[in-house]
């Protein structure tokens, strides 16, 4: 639960307890849910929502309906619809502040999200039970262990062109750009392979299976976690950072050295 | 029987007399001790890249005790896990078990790419500090040519040293290399497929450029290099202007002992701030860029930062392909080959161009100060801006991405700064330079500001000045200008005393109040 | 002027070394010690204090030296006096401090030594000034005068303007042995890029297949590729399924396979019939809607692959070319000038992808001979 406004503490106070409680629910509910709600789940009726779900639809229609309409239709020129995009793809845009967007720009950033990740999840079951589409295929935070070695060749072919070696992000056109992975979970970096946020292409779990996105979030993971065996990385930016430091660090401090040296005193 | 007795004493004598007699050095020995250097510290800027160099030459004669620069496949099984069981040519397993598998040998590897970086910048710094003060006028062209020579020289050894290790990120430069190749009109299919003995990337072209890199650029540069030295030496330093200071002498200090032991120091340092570069800064992870192959790149793919110019330059052309009669000039071909050769021959032909718009065909052994020479630095200026708008948009990626601008408009600012900038460059520079000349006159004529300002009985103000020399009536000096800077403030004339020398404590006792003063602190 | 130093055999009356030192450095090297002064006074207080900054320097230099050794061969001392500690463990781990450590204790260690000798030399030595004559500009006009004729003399003495048969002689082997220096490196490295006709053809040529159609596979190199593996706003790199395809003995070879949504691949086939110049086909080159297209660009060579779904556009890293696809691949920003080359698709007996064909363009960067039309052969 993300404060809005440290001016309103009581406001504060009180949404902390109503997410306590929903927590709560979902906690106790968790496992029935998940056990009902086959990967191929159809649209069900709206009055056939599970319970996660209802709480879904709740927030829903307090915080998306306005762009996305009722039951995610869309609305043309305000929000896509949502009919078939799936759980993963709304926790995706949820958990990482994405959605609710605050404006319409060239591209959504990161922000602090508004929803925490059981209230995601449960946006997530409500359109995934409205009309279907990608899941993320595992619970939890943690994804299951990957090959990190063949994480990294799948990485370097389909991944670095956009995200760059170091996975610190890269430049698109126009203004747009692919960002950083170093705030991202398993389940955002699984989500975000499944579905293509945006401009990023999707890769569907037939072009690489649910095991290969697990050997690519072990590879990403082990990149950010794993320190640099050489110093200080310089942000892991390449020949840029590197040349800036040769000039900053190494010249200006011989410099300094030989106008000592040359120095009268 | 008597044993002679060894005089320990009488050896250094004894050897030094026995050397003489066999080689005839003393005269010539003598005479180089006592050679006189003249000290300034931009004169240090150009050895920060002759001891880079040494440095290259030790650090890099130990990698190449295990680097094998071979296009072999194998499969790697060494010590970093990411990369295990993965298809890579040898040359960059060789490289990786320098990296993880020798005992201190990635620090060296480190070392030997930071002092590469250095050679280069300290390069590019001294050429700068020799344009600008005018040291390459008669007699030294020929030195200021071996200069230029050495620059590029430098940057074929870079790149080919960066190429070696075969990971992602130096194939991508070599597969611009062979782009660039196959641009030249006529016949760069031709050289291209006979560089790589075939298509790129071929199986051959590590060890070309091993040859290149470890036997035959750096032959050429060490010879260019004790050329280039020998040359100073022989011609002597040139030197600022200043008391005692002609076009016929030098002033400075004698080679031997203290000029040769703060080189040696310098040399220390230089070594010291690589190594701690090499330890401190991670540079080139090629274990994180993977091997080359062909269908992998990274965003935010550069070259080293001396390669960076013409990157940029490439990035910034327009797509201008010139198309007749079914031949082709691609569109890359004039910033990466017709560029470099342009900033090639025009330096070249610099001192003479402009010994030839000066009519100037004198000795020149006193440098000038950049203000006095505006068109020379406003041309120094705009060409350093020149250079800095290719070298920055050779990383326009990186600065649009952190930065958040659009790629397309740092594009655009690059192409239109690369235009616009150089000549506003050149303006500005001058103007600022006659500006301080006029300052410089004005010292001289009427002395310097002492700020503080006098009323006068019909109600001006001024500012009283303190002339440096005698003065006429109207408050006017005749003080020529000298070419040597001119003191601007008071402290400078000795008019406050010097501060007390010493860190955490004094080590000089003040000097004791003369008896007069004390009466006065006495009396009062 | 200041003559005061300590140094000096001084038996009495006779002159010290400096005055032999200074006098013989002004007779016979032309050099004038003009200012000669030492920083301190000998003995003094101040001068005993440089000279323990001096030696603390060498001492802290030479500790330095030592704690590198000793990391060098120990690090990181956990389990003494194991000597294996210093290799890579994945993690945050004490191994990752082997070479910072090394770094920072040699650069302290030549860094204090540096510090020393300056400081010794700066501040033990005595302060001069001295003062050398140039003697530039050229010898002496006789002595200059006498080479000059003596370097005639040795051309008279050779006697070629005397002997013409001799000049035109020596003429046959400063050529022949020219030529032979000039033939033998190129002929040893020259090779014909048209012979075998190395650019225009890639691993998709069906006539280095033993004329089958050639597979798209995936980065594995023998996994075969069906439409439906890819997922609407996918792509993925296909390599082509010959025997090593994925490798960079086939560097041009490298394909990205698109699959566009339907409205843009319908764009997409429009244009397709208006700009056929980088692609040769007899069958509709796009499988459905998928599409593909050379993965090395026009440009410079590196892989154009940052696909952005959304707008279509095909970025290259290097140098900022965009290729709408949309649009036939047509360059639209950067240094680019030509279009990503076209790989007709189709769909081989048993439902998995492959290639109509070669590509009908020299893949990637231009050159003098690049037909900048297709070439029907």
């Amino acid at each position: 639960m993300v404060a809005h406004s440290p001016r309103r503490p009581r406001s504060r106070a009180r949404r902390r307890a109503i997410a306590a409680l929903r927590m709560l629910a979902a906690l106790v509910l968790a496992g029935g849910i998940y056990a009902l709600v086959s990967p191929n789940a159809q649209a069900n009726a709206p009055g056939q929502l599970s319970a996660a779900a209802q709480e879904g639809r709740a927030l829903y229609e307090t915080s998306c309906i306005s762009c996305h309409a009722n039951n995610g239709q869309g609305v043309e020129g305000r929000g896509p619809s949502l009919i078939g995009v799936g759980s993963a793809a709304v926790e995706f845009q949820v958990e990482t502040g994405r959605m609710p967007a605050a404006a319409q720009g060239a591209q959504l950033e990161r922000k602090p999200p508004q929803f925490n990740s059981d209230e995601a999840r449960q946006l997530g079951q409500y359109i995934q039970e409205l009309g279907g589409g990608p899941e993320i295929a595992f619970q939890g935070e943690q994804a299951p262990k990957g090959d990190i070695a063949h994480g990294g060749e799948l990485f370097r072919v389909n991944c670095s062109s956009c995200h760059a070696f170091s996975a610190a992000g890269g430049a698109l056109s126009s203004g747009k750009f692919a960002p950083s992975l170093e705030p991202s979970t398993d389940r955002q970096l699984y989500a975000a392979m499944l579905t293509g946020p945006q401009n990023m292409p999707v890769f569907g779990d037939n072009q690489m299976s649910p095991q290969d996105k697990y050997d690519v979030i072990a590879y990403v993971q082990n990149l950010k976690s794993d320190t640099d065996p050489g110093g200080w990385g310089l942000g892991r930016f390449g020949p840029v950072t590197e040349g800036v430091a040769i000039f900053l660090f190494g010249m200006v401090l011989l410099a300094f050295a030989a106008l000592w040296i040359a120095g009268k005193s | 029987m008597k044993k002679r007795k060894f005089d320990v004493k009488q050896l250094p004598a004894a050897t030094a007399g026995a050397i003489d007699d066999r080689y005839k050095v003393a005269t010539p020995l003598r005479s180089f001790l006592n050679k006189v250097f003249p000290d300034h510290w931009t004169f240090l800027l150009g050895e920060i890249a002759l001891f880079a160099f040494i440095i290259l030459l030790l650090t890099g004669t130990f990698l190449a005790l295990f680097f094998e620069p071979s296009m072999q496949e194998v499969t790697y099984q060494g010590s970093y896990l990411p990369l295990r069981d993965v298809h890579m040519s040898r040359a960059y397993e060789t490289s990786l078990e320098l990296s993880f598998d020798v005992r201190g040998g990635l620090i060296m590897r480190q070392m030997h790419h930071w002092a590469a970086l250095l050679f280069m910048a300290a390069i590019v710094v001294h050429m700068a500090r020799v344009f600008f003060t005018g040291a390459f006028r008669k007699p030294r062209e020929l030195n200021w040519i071996i200069g230029l020579l050495l620059f590029w020289l430098g940057f074929l050894e870079g790149f080919a040293g960066y190429s070696l290790p075969d990971d992602a990120l130096s194939g991508t430069g070599l597969r611009i290399a062979s782009a660039i190749v196959l641009s030249i009109p006529l016949v760069g299919s031709w050289v291209s497929t006979s560089l790589f003995s075939g298509e790129f990337p071929g199986e051959i072209i590590l060890e070309r450029f091993y040859i290149l890199h470890v036997f035959l650029l750096p032959l050429v540069l060490l010879t260019l290099i004790t050329v280039h030295v020998g040359l100073v030496i022989v011609q002597k330093h040139s030197q600022f202007p200043g008391p005692g200071r002609t076009n016929h002498n030098v002033v400075g200090e004698r080679w031997f002992p203290r000029y040769v032991l703060k080189q040696g120091g310098f040399f220390m340092l230089v070594f010291g701030v690589l190594a701690l570069m090499g330890g401190l800064f991670q540079i080139n992870p090629i274990w994180l860029f993977g091997p080359y192959e062909a269908a992998v790149v990274s965003s935010g793919s550069q070259p080293d930062w001396y390669v960076m110019f013409l990157d940029g330059s490439t990035r910034l052309m327009p797509a201008w392909e010139i198309r007749a009669f079914g031949y082709t000039i691609p569109a890359i071909f004039w910033p990466t080959v017709v560029l470099p050769g342009l900033l090639t021959v025009f330096p070249m032909f610099y001192p003479f161009i402009e010994a030839r718009l000066r009519k100037d065909k004198g000795f020149h052994n006193l440098l000038e100060r950049p203000r006095d020479v505006p068109e020379r630095t406003g041309l120094g200026a705009a060409g350093i801006t020149f250079y800095l708008v290719l070298t920055f948009s050779g990383g326009n990626d990186i600065i649009a991405d952190k930065f958040q601008i659009s790629l397309n408009a740092m594009t655009w600012a690059g192409r239109i700064g690369l235009l616009v900038l150089p000549p506003l460059a050149y303006y500005v520079a001058r103007r600022i330079c006659l500006g301080l000349q006029q300052h410089d006159r004005e010292v001289l004529a009427h002395g310097v500001e002492t700020g503080i300002i006098r009323l006068l009985p019909d109600g001006r103000f001024i500012e009283v000045h303190q002339p440096l020399a005698p003065v006429d009536e109207h408050g006017h000096g005749e003080l020529p200008y000298v070419g040597a800077p001119v003191p601007k403030k008071m402290n400078r004339l000795g008019a406050l005393p010097p501060a007390v020398r010493g860190f955490f404590k004094p080590i000089e006792e003040p000097a004791p109040p003369k008896p007069k003063d004390r009466e006065k602190i006495e009396t009062h | 002027m200041s003559t005061g130093t300590g140094t000096g055999t001084g038996n009495g009356t006779g002159p010290t070394r400096f005055e032999v030192v200074r006098q013989g450095a002004r007779e016979h090297d032309d050099v004038e010690i003009v200012h000669y002064e030492p920083q301190y006074p000998p003995g003094s207080k101040a001068e005993k204090r440089m000279t323990r900054i001096v030696s603390l320097m060498f001492m802290l230099s030479g500790l330095t030296a030592i704690l590198f050794v000793l990391a060098y061969v120990w690090w990181p001392f956990t389990d003494w006096p194991s000597v294996d500690g210093w290799q890579y463990q994945p993690g945050n781990t004490a191994s990752k401090g082997f070479t910072p450590i090394l770094g920072l204790m040699l650069g302290l260690s030549l860094g204090f030594l540096g510090l020393g000798i300056l400081t010794w030399g700066k501040k033990l030595l005595p302060h001069e000034i001295a003062l050398q004559d140039r003697h530039d500009g050229g010898s002496d006009p006789a002595e200059r005068a006498l080479t000059g004729t003596t370097l005639q003399f040795i051309g008279e003495e050779l006697g070629l303007a005397r002997r013409p048969l001799l000049k035109v002689a020596l003429a046959a082997p400063a050529a022949g042995l020219g030529a032979a220096a000039l033939v033998v490196p190129v002929g040893m490295l020259i090779k014909d890029p048209h012979h075998p006709d190395v650019f225009f053809h890639t691993g998709w040529d069906p006539a280095a297949n033993g004329g089958k159609k050639v597979r798209l596979v995936r980065e594995d190199g023998v996994t075969a590729i069906r439409p439906e593996d890819i997922s609407v706003g996918g792509q993925i790199t296909a390599f082509p399924g010959i025997p090593e395809g994925n490798r960079n003995k086939h560097a041009d070879s490298p394909v990205l396979l698109i699959r566009l949504r339907q409205d843009d691949a319908a764009r997409l086939r429009e244009n397709i019939k208006a700009y056929p110049t980088n692609a040769k086909f007899e069958k509709h080159p796009m499988v459905g809607d998928l599409v593909a297209y050379s993965k090395i660009c026009t440009h410079a060579g590196c892989p154009a692959s940052l696909y952005e779904q959304e707008t279509n556009r095909l970025l290259c890293p290097c140098h900022q070319s965009q290729f709408l696809i949309t649009d036939n691949a047509k360059p639209i920003f950067g240094p680019a000038t030509q279009r990503l080359p076209m790989l007709p698709l189709e769909l081989d007996e048993e439902g998995f992808l492959a290639a109509q064909g070669d590509f009908a363009v020299p893949v990637g960067p231009a050159f003098w001979e690049k037909p900048s039309e297709r070439r029907d052969a």
